[in-house]
C-alpha cells in the first residue's frame, strides 16, 4: 500500500511537472522564435502566478513580437499596474502604445510629474492610506487623552487626506481606461449593431474608455480622438 | 522561180508547225507519301497562244485539292502556263492521278496517269491505329466517321470532337474550355480553333466578349485535322480566363469573317475573270457559359490570398546572404503553379527583429509550361536592412491556396534564410535608425525595440501592498481606535462620576462629625459636579447644581443640609454622634437624589 501511495505521488508530481512550463522553458521557446509556444507557456504560468507583474509582461512582449500591438499593450498595462516602477515595462508599454498612436505620458504632462503619480502602485497607495488612516486615528485618540491637538497630528491628518486624494484620482483614472483595441482595425460605430453606421475606425493599440455595453457590444469613447462610439466586444481587450 | 518559191513555202510550214506544236504535261512531286503529307502535281502547258480554258483535272477520289496556283509566262506571243495544285490523300493505299485534260484548237490533250502510294505514316506502315496527334484517316462511310479523342489532353479532345461534328463544313469555328464549373480565381483554359479546309484569304478574327470573368491572351498554335475524310487546317487562340465573383459566366462566340477562293487581284483571276473569288461569310464559334462556384468560407487560413490552383510551389531567395550592418539584402518570394496568380494579394512580410523592411511592388505573369499549359509565377519582393551585426535567421513565410481538385486549403511554407551580418565598416552608416539624429560621441542609437523578458518572478510584494490586503484587520483596527478614542472622551468622565458618589458614600458612612460629612459632601460636588464649595458662595452652589440638572426642590433640601453643617463648623459640639449618623444619612440621601436626577 505504501509503495503504492508512493508511486501514485511521483507520478503525480512527474505529470504536474510536465505539464507546468517553466520560465526557462517559456525563455528558450521566446529566444527561438517561437513567439506563440512562449505565449501559451507564460499562460500556463499565469495561471498558478495571477499577480505577477513580470508574468504579464512577458506575455506583452510575446503579443508584440507576434505583431498583435494592441493585445501586447492590454498586457504590458496590467504589468504596469502591478509594478508602475519597473523601467522595462514602461519602456515596452511606451514602443507598443506608439504603435497604435497612443501616448503613455499624455501631452503637457511634465514625465517626473507622471513618475511620480505613478509611483505606488493601487495596492500599495491602498496600503498607505491605511496606514496614516491608523497614525490619524492613533494621534486624535492621544490628543483626546490629553486633550491637547499637537502639530505632529495635523501633519499626519494632512498626509492621510493627501493619500486619500491621490488614491481616489488614480482610481478613477484607472476606470477610465479599461480596454484596448485588439483588432487590427476596429470599426466605431453610431449604435451596438452593424445596421449602425462606421463613424470611424482605429487602429489595435488604442485605449478606450469603456462607458456601458449592450450584447456583444461595448459603448467605448477613444480617448486620444475624443471619439465616442460602440465597439465589437471581440474588437477589444479590457485591461 | 517555182522551185525557190515550193521551197519557202516548204520552209515556212514547217516552221509555222513547229511554232504550233503544243506541249502538255504533269507530273507530281512525289509518287509515295504519308496520310498526313501533301502532294503538288504540276501541270505545265506551252505553244498555245490566245484565250485559253483552263486545264481539267480527273476525278481525284482519294485526295482533297486545298490550293490551286498558276504561274505564266509569254514568250515571242507564245504562252507558257504552269497550273499547280496542291492535295492531301484520303485514303490509304495505291491511288491513281487520272489524265489531265486541255483542250486547244479544237484539239485535246491529255497526261499520262499517275500512280501513287499513300501510307500510313512515315515509315510506310498501311495498318491503322497508333498513337496521332492529328486526326486519323477515317474510310468514307458515315458510320465509320466518328473517332476516338481519348489519347489527346481533355481540351484538344473536346475541341477535336467539336470539330469532328462540323465535317463537311469548308469552314467553321469552335470554342471550348477546360472546365465549366471553376471556383473564383480559378484558371481557365479557353481555346478557340478556326478550321479549314479550303483557301481563304483576308479573314480578320475577332475574340469573344467576355462577362464576370477576366480575359488574357495566352499564346496561339497552328495544326491539322482530318475531319470525315477531309483534311483541315486550323488556328487555335487560346485564353485565360478566371472570374472574381461566384455565379454564371458567359464567353460569347468568336467571329471570323472570311473570303474563300484567291484574291481577285491574282493573276489567275485576272485570267479568269475572278470566277473564283466567294462572298464574304462569318463563320462564329459556340457561346460557353460557366457556373463559377464560392470558395468555402471553412478552413480558410489566414494566410489564404485568393490564389487557387494546385502543385503550386513556394521558394525563398534572399541575396545577398552576407551584408554589412545598414545595407540591403533583397529578399524574393516566388510563387508558382498552373494558376491565376494575378487577383491574389501581396504576402505579408513578417516583422523581423533587427531589421527595417521596405516591401516592394510583386510582378506576375503566365509561362508556358510542358504540354501547352499554363504556369502563373508572382514574385514577392522586400528588401531587409540590418541594424546590427549578426547572425539572423529571416523565418519562413507561409503562404496559403485552394486547391480545386481537393477542394481544401493548402499552405506552403519557405524554408528559413539564415544571413550573416557583419558590423558596418562606414563611419555613418547610410540608414539610421536613430530618431534622435547624429551619433555624438562614437555612440548611435540603432533600433527601439521591447526591453527582452524578465528571467524571474516578480518580487513579493511591498509591505504597503500586503498592508492594503489586510482589510478586515485595517477596519478593525480603525475601530478599535475610534472606539477607545470615544471611551476615552466619553467613558472618563461617566466612571469619573460614579466614583464620586461610591466615594462620598463610603465618607459619609465612616463620618464621626460634622466636618467630615461637609468634606464628603465637598468632595462629591468638587469631583461630580465640577463646583468649588471653598470658593464659592452657598447660593452660587444652589444656582449651579441647579443649572447642572439638580430639581429645585433638592437643591432646598442640600442648601438647609449645607447650612446645617456650616453652623455645626462654626459651632462645634453642638452634634452628637447619634446627629451625625442621621445628617450623614440625610446627606447620602440628597446625593443620591442628586444622581438620580442629573441622569
Amino acid at each position: 500500500m505504501k509503495r503504492f501511495l508512493f508511486l501514485l505521488v511521483i507520478l503525480c508530481t512527474g505529470s504536474i511537472s510536465l505539464a507546468q512550463p517553466t520560465l526557462p522553458q517559456a525563455e528558450e521557446l521566446y529566444r527561438q522564435g517561437k513567439f506563440s509556444a512562449a505565449l501559451q507557456a507564460y499562460e500556463e504560468i499565469l495561471k498558478n502566478h495571477p499577480k505577477d507583474p513580470f508574468v504579464y509582461y512577458n506575455i506583452g512582449n510575446c503579443y508584440f513580437k507576434m505583431n498583435s500591438k494592441g493585445l501586447a499593450a492590454a498586457n504590458y498595462y496590467r504589468a504596469f499596474e502591478l509594478a508602475p516602477r519597473d523601467a522595462d515595462i514602461r519602456h515596452n508599454l511606451t514602443l507598443a502604445l506608439a504603435s497604435g498612436g497612443e501616448k503613455f505620458v499624455p501631452s503637457g504632462v511634465p514625465v517626473v510629474l507622471h513618475r511620480a503619480f505613478f509611483s505606488l502602485s493601487l495596492p500599495e497607495l491602498k496600503g498607505l492610506v491605511y496606514l496614516f488612516a491608523w497614525g490619524v486615528c492613533l494621534l486624535l485618540w492621544v490628543c483626546l487623552v490629553r486633550r491637547k491637538w499637537n502639530l505632529f497630528t495635523t501633519f499626519t491628518l494632512v498626509v492621510f487626506l493627501f493619500a486619500a486624494g491621490w488614491l481616489y484620482a488614480r482610481g478613477r483614472l484607472s476606470q477610465e481606461v479599461r480596454a484596448v483595441i485588439a483588432a487590427p482595425v476596429a470599426e466605431i460605430r453610431s449604435g451596438p449593431g452593424k445596421n449602425f453606421p462606421a463613424s470611424a475606425s482605429a487602429a489595435q493599440g488604442h485605449l478606450l474608455g469603456i462607458e456601458d455595453e449592450k450584447d456583444a457590444w461595448y459603448e467605448v469613447i477613444l480617448k486620444s480622438q475624443g471619439v465616442k462610439g460602440w465597439i465589437e466586444k471581440n474588437a477589444v481587450e479590457k485591461i | 522561180m517555182r522551185k525557190t518559191a515550193f521551197l519557202l513555202f516548204v520552209l515556212m510550214s514547217l516552221t509555222i508547225g513547229a511554232w504550233a506544236q503544243v506541249s502538255f504535261s504533269a507530273q507530281t512531286d512525289k509518287t509515295a507519301l504519308a496520310l498526313d503529307d501533301e502532294l503538288t502535281l504540276t501541270v505545265h502547258l506551252s505553244g498555245v497562244t490566245g484565250n485559253i480554258v483552263a486545264p481539267q483535272l480527273p476525278s481525284l477520289p482519294a485526295f482533297n485539292v486545298y490550293s490551286r496556283e498558276m504561274e505564266q509566262a509569254s514568250i515571242n506571243g507564245r504562252t507558257s502556263l504552269l497550273f499547280r495544285y496542291t492535295m492531301v490523300p484520303r485514303f490509304v493505299g495505291n491511288a491513281t492521278i487520272g489524265p489531265v485534260t486541255f483542250t486547244y484548237n479544237g484539239q485535246t490533250y491529255k497526261t499520262q496517269p499517275i500512280a501513287v502510294q499513300i501510307f500510313r505514316d512515315t515509315n510506310g506502315n498501311h495498318t491503322r491505329g497508333g498513337a496521332n496527334t492529328q486526326a486519323t484517316s477515317t474510310g468514307a462511310g458515315a458510320s465509320s466517321r466518328k473517332q476516338n479523342f481519348q489519347h489527346l489532353p481533355p481540351l484538344q479532345a473536346t475541341l477535336a470532337k467539336l470539330a469532328d461534328d462540323r465535317a463537311g463544313e469548308p469552314f467553321f469555328l469552335v470554342a471550348a474550355v477546360n472546365n465549366r464549373s471553376p471556383y473564383v480565381n480559378e484558371s481557365v483554359t479557353l481555346a478557340v480553333r478556326f478550321y479549314y479546309s479550303r483557301n481563304f484569304y483576308d479573314a480578320p478574327y475577332q475574340k469573344p466578349t467576355v462577362s464576370n470573368i477576366f480575359m488574357e491572351e495566352d499564346g496561339k498554335s497552328e495544326g491539322s485535322q482530318n475531319i470525315g475524310g477531309t483534311r483541315y487546317q486550323y488556328e487555335e487562340q487560346r485564353y485565360q480566363l478566371a472570374a472574381a465573383q461566384p455565379g454564371k459566366a458567359t464567353i460569347g462566340p468568336a467571329t471570323v469573317h472570311y473570303k474563300t477562293g484567291s484574291s481577285p487581284f491574282s493573276a489567275f483571276d485576272r485570267l479568269f475573270g475572278g470566277a473564283a473569288v466567294s462572298a464574304e461569310k462569318t463563320a462564329r464559334s459556340n457561346p460557353i457559359t460557366l457556373s463559377v462556384r464560392p470558395l468555402p468560407k471553412e478552413g480558410q487560413p489566414a494566410s489564404f490570398s485568393g490564389a487557387v490552383g494546385n502543385n503550386f510551389s513556394l521558394k525563398a531567395q534572399a541575396s545577398p546572404e552576407q551584408v554589412e550592418a545598414g545595407e540591403a539584402v533583397n529578399l524574393s518570394v516566388t510563387v508558382q503553379g498552373p494558376g491565376n496568380l494575378k487577383a491574389t494579394r501581396d504576402l505579408d512580410f513578417p516583422p523581423v527583429d533587427g531589421f527595417k523592411i521596405y516591401p516592394a511592388a510583386a510582378t506576375s505573369g503566365l509561362a508556358q509550361g510542358k504540354n501547352g499549359t499554363s504556369i502563373g509565377y508572382k514574385i514577392f519582393k522586400a528588401v531587409f536592412v540590418p541594424a546590427a551585426s549578426g547572425i539572423y535567421t529571416l523565418p519562413s513565410f507561409k503562404w496559403s491556396y485552394f486547391d480545386p481538385t481537393s477542394a481544401t486549403y493548402k499552405t506552403l511554407q519557405s524554408d528559413p534564410i539564415s544571413l550573416t551580418v557583419t558590423p558596418t565598416s562606414k563611419n555613418a552608416s547610410g540608414v539610421n535608425f536613430a530618431a534622435e539624429g547624429n551619433p555624438t560621441g562614437g555612440f548611435q542609437a540603432l533600433s527601439n525595440d521591447i526591453m527582452y523578458l524578465k528571467t524571474d518572478l516578480g518580487e513579493k510584494e511591498t509591505f504597503l501592498a500586503q498592508i492594503s490586503r489586510w482589510w478586515l484587520l485595517n477596519w478593525l483596527l480603525a475601530g478599535l481606535l475610534i472606539a477607545g478614542a470615544l471611551f476615552t472622551t466619553l467613558g472618563k468622565k461617566s466612571l469619573s462620576k460614579k466614583k464620586a458618589f461610591l466615594t462620598a458614600k463610603t465618607h459619609l458612612k465612616k463620618a464621626s462629625g460634622g466636618q467630615e460629612v461637609a468634606d464628603a459632601i465637598s468632595t462629591y460636588l468638587q469631583q461630580r459636579f465640577d463646583i468649588s464649595t471653598g470658593s464659592l458662595p452657598l447660593r452660587d452652589m444652589a444656582l449651579s447644581l441647579h443649572r447642572k440638572g439638580v430639581r429645585a426642590e433638592t437643591v432646598k433640601i442640600f442648601v438647609r443640609l449645607w447650612q446645617r453643617l456650616e453652623e455645626e463648623r462654626f459651632a462645634p459640639a453642638t452634634l452628637t454622634s447619634a446627629n451625625t449618623g442621621k445628617l450623614a444619612a440625610n446627606a447620602l440621601e440628597i446625593l443620591a437624589q442628586m444622581e438620580k436626577e442629573i441622569k
